[in-house]
Parts: structure tokens; sequence; C-alpha cells
């Protein structure tokens, strides 16, 4: 019977198994250690390019349309210079939270290669869809990134105007987390939006 | 043009009847020609969703500010009606309150920014409530 020489990946994998005799276990960890180091700052530097308003409106599909209603409110422009920028409110800033969130932005891409929104017609047609799918997002998460900035306990009743005040303090009470009150306040609300009455 | 054989009584009956054709036609034009601020409902309600105004106020239905209803009543037929109201919603001039104090309105903002038609349609909106 004729012995079949291994193919290229078993061979690769044999020799990943196989302990070093030349170099010592010191020298390997040290080599790894730097190695990781500089994969993981790479790896950070590239998530984190992908974390910037100009990374975010390179797409004309942002660019075009909640851009330009975004800079149009309080959070691109007012009176103390503070901007909350797109992954301000729509990226997580822990990790964890972060890594879940880009996996969920890689179907956005998807969308974006098919063209499903690369018309201000096509965009409009679903912004009903994608408005819900952030504030569900937000809802589950309590509004965490509102909450970056923003904490019912912060609010001064001497600085804030009573009504909205009063408004907040009935909101923290009921339990309401800021997105229950507050869609659409740094874009346009879809048209088939139906606001819930309150009283 | 009035042919010169025509009797005086003949010529006031045709100038009488000139006068009316020419005044039904002018009370016709009155009544059909469209309102001179078509309301666009739809852009109102938008603009009005968007400002939060649903917030404080409804159609029919006291709330911290009064019903739209309300408005447009106590408006009703008064000259100023749109100058008073654009000027309520774009300055931030004082409201009271049901509990008696007053605050700043909220100014109503647009996009594009400052658009007065818009703010007009909106208040237009509100007056035929």
């Amino acid at each position: 019977m004729e012995n079949k020489a291994p193919g290229a990946l078993k061979r690769l994998w044999n020799t990943l198994r196989k302990p070093s005799a030349k170099y010592s276990l010191l020298a390997i960890s040290s080599v790894s250690f730097v190695v990781g180091i500089l994969f993981w700052g790479g790896f950070h530097t590239g998530l984190e390019m992908t974390n910037t308003m100009e990374f975010c409106i390179s797409c004309h599909e942002m660019r075009d349309t909640v851009y330009q209603e975004y800079k149009e409110t309080i959070h691109y422009s007012n009176r103390s210079g503070v901007r909350a920028g797109c992954p301000d409110c729509h990226v997580p800033k822990d990790w964890g939270h972060k890594m879940i969130r880009k996996a969920q932005a890689s179907m956005e891409l998807w969308y974006k290669l098919i063209g499903s929104v690369d018309t201000k017609e096509k965009f409009e047609a679903h912004r009903m869809k994608m408005a819900t799918w952030e504030w569900e997002r937000q809802k589950a998460s309590n509004s965490r990134e509102c909450r970056n900035c923003h904490n019912f306990d912060a609010m001064s009743a001497e600085l804030q105007k009573q009504t909205p005040y009063r408004k907040h303090m009935k909101a923290k009470e009921a339990g309401k987390t800021c997105i229950d009150c507050h869609k659409g306040i740094a874009h346009k609300l879809p048209k088939e939006y139906e606001e819930p009455d309150e009283d | 043009m009035v042919p010169e054989n025509l009797t005086e009584v003949e010529k006031m009956m045709k100038t009488l009847r000139s006068t009316l054709t020419a005044s039904i036609a002018g009370a016709a034009l009155l009544v059909f020609i469209p309102t001179a601020y078509a309301v666009d409902a739809d852009a109102a309600k938008a603009l009005a969703k968007q400002n939060n105004c649903m917030k404080c106020h409804a159609i029919d239905k006291e709330k911290d500010g009064p019903a739209f209803k309300k408005v447009a009543e106590k408006y009703k037929g008064k000259a100023n009606a749109e100058a008073r109201l654009i000027e309520h919603i774009t300055t931030g001039e004082k409201a009271k309150f049901p509990d008696g104090h007053e605050e700043e309105h909220k100014i109503v903002k647009t996009s594009p920014p400052k658009d007065m038609e818009q703010v007009k349609n909106l208040i237009q909106w509100i007056l035929a409530q």
C-alpha cells in the first residue's frame, strides 16, 4: 500500500503542534507579547477609525440625509460648544457592547452594498424601519448613550425650565428612559411615526 | 356701445343690466376663488410633531397649553391672528401655564431654518381647527 504524503495544511498543523527545540519559552513568550500588543493596537486603531463622524458620513446615504438634519439640531451646534457626533449616540462606549454594535453594523454595510437605501426615496421608504431599530436598541439599553452625558439626577430644578423639569421627574418616577420621549431629537421623524398621546 | 336711437329708459336698463352682470360675476369669483392660503395639513402636522408641539397641546383637549380648537376660536375673525401667533411661536415670548407660572414658549424650528412659509402653514392649520 502506497504511503500518501501529508498536505500543506496538515504539515503546518504538525509544525505548530511540535514543541520548539530551538527557542526558549521566554523568547517565545516575549515575541508573542509584543506581537499581541501590536495586533491589539492595530485592531483598535482600525476600529476607532470607523468610530468617527467623518467615517459615518463618508457614505452618501448618511451624508445627504440624516447628517443634514442633525446639523440643524442642538446636538451639532449649541451655546456651550459641546457636540455629540454620530458615534456618541449610536455606538456604545464600553468594549463589549461596542463590539456587538459593530457586528450589527456590518449588516448595515451589506445593505449599503446591495443599494437598499442609496437614494433619498429609498431612504425615506425605509426610514421608519431603521429608526425603529435604533429606538428599540436605545430603549433596551435604557438610553445608555444619552446617559453618557445626561442624567435625571444632574438636572437642576433651578436651571431647567419648570415644565421640562416636572416632566423629567415624572418620567423618572415612571421608569421611563430618554428615548421614550425624545425620538427624532437629532433627525427628522419618519412620516409614519405617531406621537403617543400624553397628558 | 349704446346705439343712438335707443330711448333714455332703454339706455338706463342696459347700463343696469351690465352693472348687475358685473356684480354677479364679481360675487361668483369671490365665492369660487380658493382661499388666500391653502393649508398643507400633512406638512403642518409633521412640523408640529417634529417640534413636540403635541406634548403640550392637543387638537381638542386642554393640556399644559390650550387646545388648538380653542386657539382657533379665540382668534376667529381677527385680522392680526396669523401675525400674533407667529410672534408667539417664533420669539420665545412668555406663555402662561395652567398653574399660573410663566415660561418661554418653545421656538418652533423648521428645516431649512427660519422658513416662514412652514411657520405660516402651521399657524393656518391651527387656525383652521
